[in-house]
């Protein structure tokens, strides 16, 4: 229930961060997400500004830009798209913080543990990327050049690759030994 | 080629979010119905190398970004609904985990890349594969990143027109088509031979295990 009410408080926030047109109200509205983010808010503030930073930067300079080609610019404009952009993410970095997102999805089966396995996988191929960068690093003496940065690269996918099937096909053996792949299971196992 | 959150106009998600809800409806009774322990494994495999092809974005003047997909892959190993449905959930993950993309966009995103350049892909390979088997896995990659770019820029290009002040400033994103699908097509076209090489070394790769 909480979750559900989290959700839609969260839907409402962005079609009202999306519809109103005015800083000010914009300010009022990350001042209100400051407040239900709690402590984690200069966390969160932080995240979200890095994530937004860059595309930002681009489309602000750019759109500052086109007064040199004579187009009219506001500065209205800056700021108001600045504001909504970072209250967006704020917003959605505060509902990640607040609502299990596997419980979130756990109206269908087969998508929760569509979503378990995808997780499990993404954790398991960026601790091996950065285990592989590592053990790279540590290993040279000079720069690589390209041909041997290709080889590497190649090596790791092919590695990434194995480690990856061979952890999700035991988790879908162990997903079948408790009858959820069985046909005669219907609804039960394979949900909905 | 994501578009970035607060950048599209309630008149554009929210039209977009309804026929996204219809189609994500059918992709998970596609999914429903062809999960097994075969396929479970390897979407969740290939889901995860799209997550992390995805995660690499080089953003673009256009205010949009460049990145493979890996969308070209998952079209031709599970066809378009069940591409559709993992990439849908790759792009949540990313709005949620790292900001990349947003929950307005989403719909977006995902009809764009997932539905729309996904049976591009599809459509692709089906025609050129009976030529060259290695031209249709290409066409597919390369496929799989041009039309969405299109479709997007095109979307962020309208948005001027559709939302704006009554003295005509910008309210959302503020170039029109005039600079959105130059800046992201140009970039897309050469991405797309890359994203083809790919999905021609990775379903071989997969075909020959």
């Amino acid at each position: 229930m909480k979750d559900r009410l989290l959700l839609l408080g969260y839907a409402v926030a962005v079609l009202a961060a999306t519809s109103i047109h005015d800083p000010l109200w914009l300010i009022v509205g990350l001042l209100l997400a400051f407040a239900a983010a709690g402590r984690e808010a200069p966390t969160i503030g932080w995240r979200a500004l890095r994530a937004v930073l860059v595309f930002n930067l681009v489309i602000s300079v750019g759109y500052a830009a086109s007064a040199l080609f004579g187009q009219t610019v506001s500065v209205d404009y800056l700021i108001l798209v600045n504001l909504r952009v970072f209250l967006l993410i704020f917003l959605t970095f505060t509902l990640a913080a607040r609502v299990d997102f596997l419980r979130a999805v756990n109206f269908s089966r087969p998508l929760t543990y569509l979503t378990t396995l995808v997780l499990s996988q993404i954790i398991t191929f960026r601790r091996l990327f950065e285990d592989l960068r590592l053990a790279g690093e540590s290993r040279r003496l000079r720069r690589l050049r390209l041909r041997e940065s290709y080889l590497q690269s190649a090596a790791a996918a092919v590695h990434l690759f194995d480690r990856a099937e061979h952890d999700a096909r035991e988790i879908a053996l162990a997903m079948r030994a408790r009858g959820f792949f069985r046909p005669d299971a219907g609804n039960d196992a394979r949900g909905d | 080629m994501h578009v970035p959150d607060g950048f599209l106009s309630p008149q554009t998600y929210v039209p977009a979010f309804v026929a996204a809800a219809g189609a994500w409806a059918y992709a998970a009774r596609q999914l429903q119905r062809r999960l097994d322990d075969t396929l479970l494994p390897r979407l969740a495999v290939l889901s995860a190398l799209g997550f992390v092809l995805m995660s690499v974005m080089l953003p673009l003047p256009g205010g949009t970004s460049v990145h493979a997909s890996g969308i070209g892959i998952l079209a031709v190993v599970f066809g378009p609904w069940l591409t559709f449905a993992v990439v849908s959930l790759v792009l949540l993950l990313q709005a949620l985990v790292f900001g990349a993309g947003g929950i307005t966009v989403l719909p977006v995103n995902a009809l764009a890349m997932g539905l729309a350049g996904s049976a591009a892909a599809c459509l692709g390979y089906r025609l050129l594969k009976g030529l060259d088997e290695r031209a249709g896995l290409f066409a597919a990659g390369w496929l799989a990143a041009v039309v969405p770019a299109v479709l997007i820029a095109i979307v962020l290009g309208v948005q001027p027109a559709i939302a704006h002040t009554a003295d005509g400033q910008p309210l959302f994103f503020p170039f029109g088509l005039s600079v959105t699908l130059p800046a992201v097509l140009v970039p897309h076209v050469l991405l797309g031979i890359a994203e083809g090489l790919l999905t021609i070394l990775v379903v071989s790769f997969l075909r020959r295990r």
